[in-house]
């Protein structure tokens, strides 16, 4: 990343919850203006970094740093800096977006006349407006997200977390949220994103460390993550019954693979001129093919290769 | 941001709420109104010619009202409190810890808040105790007020330690049903203390004279009966700093353990 300085710096960060470890020994830094994805399925221990790093957890042993600050003793001024969007929106079934977001303007520095502005222009940026003084329990699950975004819109903070931002919103304002988002990148804010959506990861962040399970698994550009699996090819085989045993060892010969019921995940060099051999193998060996696709490795298949996981419940 | 206008945008966070019950506030207020008009007549029928003795002189109708509005007071602070019991379950705490506040400045901002709604919750129910009892001095009515203020300050602030301890609201309600059931009772809002050193149970006795919902209530009934200091345990003066040192101690707890030991998660 050049000269961009640190927006935050992770340091050996372990969270405990009782015996259970929900984050162990994390270290990792995000730079000044970037779009950083943290990447993992749910229970990775993704949202308790980053609520670890608005100050709303203590980290167990270990620190994180905003623009140099210590989140564990300089909680008040990491805060000053930080915006955070949760993943599960924060009202309660009373609520109104408009109060809600009157009052967050307000907490966040804005006086009384500039709070109704500039909260009135994120909730028609957003969408929302037209549902300003719906109850929160008549909102749809999408619109109460953007009420949580609109959140760190107001308040532009030079650190943005988002968790899992688009959960539960529809395909179109996917896209434009996600506009949004780089926008608010463009002027200047360093955010960081949880997700468990490949297609979110890639489409908006660009660098993205792999956490499962507690642990960093793999961390950089989107590139070198795919570059990271050694064989360049990925071959998808759907097919009928069972694998032989017999075949495993001779499918092993062509490169890695991971068998899910019925389906095996082969990652190889030249998958255009191996498939038909691999097809070939499989047929001589019994098993029926329904289904063969060639491919580059995706984000999820670099997650699958790094963790033996998938990034989401099929 | 200031500090002061950093406690005042808080304390909205409560007084948002407030405006989205309306109906409730009513009807809270018709069944008080009800209780004093119309019950507490009743009750003091019965019992009026027997224990003017125990009540200094002052009539027991109104020792009683004063009680009942003691009690609603009480239970209205209680309730406060307990709506942040209840924002935890939906995980508005998070929220709150996220935001560019000093801890400190958050705890005194949720009580303060806590406990402008309750005064503003109460005030009509205080006015017609006021109608009935004949009181229009400005200057009763305003001490009223802030006595009950600063009583309300530190029920508000025991809920909030108690919800922040258990970090359950199943384990708050046991406790703070159990707490709430035993104050009332062991304390004066419906007996006057002679009558309870009569029953001869010393510690109902003393549990009463310790208890600052009796504080509460006796110090209202010596602004607005000064004949009634002849039957209460301590004058005016030590009853309200007993009120004011009850808040202001588990206020500053409360501040503690905002500043020092709170962090989300654990009450799922």
């Amino acid at each position: 990343m050049g000269m961009k300085g640190k927006a935050i710096e992770i340091v050996g960060f372990t969270k405990k919850f009782g015996d259970f470890t929900a984050v162990d020994n994390l270290s990792l830094d995000i730079y000044e203006n970037e779009i950083f994805g943290l990447l993992g399925p749910n229970g990775s221990g993704k949202t308790t970094t980053l609520l670890t790093i608005a100050t709303v957890y203590k980290p167990t042993s270990g620190d994180i740093y905003v623009f140099g600050h210590s989140a564990s003793r300089e909680d008040y001024e990491v805060r000053k800096l930080v915006g955070i969007a949760f993943q599960e929106p924060k009202a309660m079934w009373i609520d109104k977006p408009i109060d809600l977001l009157n009052w967050h303007a307000r907490v966040v520095g804005y006086s009384g006349d500039e709070a109704k502005r500039v909260v009135r222009e994120v909730m028609e940026l957003l969408g929302l407006w037209e549902h300003r003084n719906k109850y929160f329990y008549q909102l749809s699950g999408g619109t109460r997200k953007k009420v949580e975004l609109a959140k760190v819109l107001i308040q532009k903070p030079r650190v943005a977390i988002l968790d899992e931002p688009t959960a539960q919103v529809d395909v179109l304002s996917k896209h434009a949220l996600w506009d949004v988002i780089k926008k608010l990148r463009d002027e200047g804010t360093t955010i960081l994103i949880a997700t468990n959506d490949m297609f979110e990861a890639e489409r908006v962040c660009e660098r993205i460390a792999i956490i499962y399970k507690g642990r960093l698994r793999a961390l950089g550009t989107i590139e070198e993550l795919k570059d990271s699996i050694p064989r360049g090819d990925v071959i998808e085989i759907q097919f009928d019954g069972l694998l032989p045993e017999s075949l495993r060892s001779e499918l092993e010969a062509y490169g890695r693979f991971e068998l899910r019921s019925n389906a095996l995940t082969i990652y190889v060099e030249k998958g255009e001129e191996k498939v038909i051999d691999i097809v070939d193998l499989l047929k001589g060996g019994g098993v029926r093919v329904k289904k063969i696709m060639v491919k580059e490795p995706s984000l999820d298949d670099v997650f699958t290769y790094l963790t033996g996981a998938k990034l989401r419940e099929e | 941001m200031g500090s002061l206008r950093t406690l005042l945008v808080i304390a909205l966070w409560d007084l948002m709420k407030l405006k989205n019950q309306k109906v409730f506030i009513a009807m809270r207020f018709a069944w008080f109104t009800i209780q004093i008009l119309v019950f507490a007549r009743a009750v003091s029928y019965i019992v009026s010619q027997v224990v003017l003795q125990y009540t200094g002189g002052v009539e027991y109708y109104y020792f009683y009202i004063l009680g009942v509005y003691t009690t609603l007071l009480y239970s209205t602070s209680i309730a406060r409190g307990y709506m942040i019991a209840d924002e935890f379950d939906d995980g508005i705490v998070e929220y709150h810890l996220s935001l560019p506040i000093r801890r400190n400045l958050l705890a005194v901002g949720r009580v303060l808040g806590s406990s402008i709604s309750t005064i503003i919750f109460t005030i009509p129910m205080m006015l017609v105790v006021y109608y009935v009892l004949g009181v229009c001095n400005v200057v009763i009515v305003l001490v009223s007020l802030l006595s009950a203020f600063v009583f309300s300050m530190g029920i508000v602030s025991f809920v909030i330690l108690i919800v922040f301890s258990m970090k359950s609201t199943d384990l708050t309600d046991i406790v703070v049903g159990a707490i709430d059931s035993l104050l009332v009772r062991l304390s004066t809002v419906f007996y006057p203390l002679p009558v309870i050193a009569a029953t001869g149970i010393a510690s109902y006795y003393v549990a009463a004279v310790l208890n600052p919902i009796s504080h509460a209530s006796d110090f209202l009934r010596i602004l607005v009966f000064p004949e009634y200091h002849l039957i209460a345990p301590y004058g005016p003066v030590a009853l309200i700093l007993y009120i004011t040192g009850f808040s202001m101690g588990l206020l500053i707890l409360a501040i503690e353990y905002y500043e020092k030991r709170l962090e989300a998660g654990g009450w799922r």
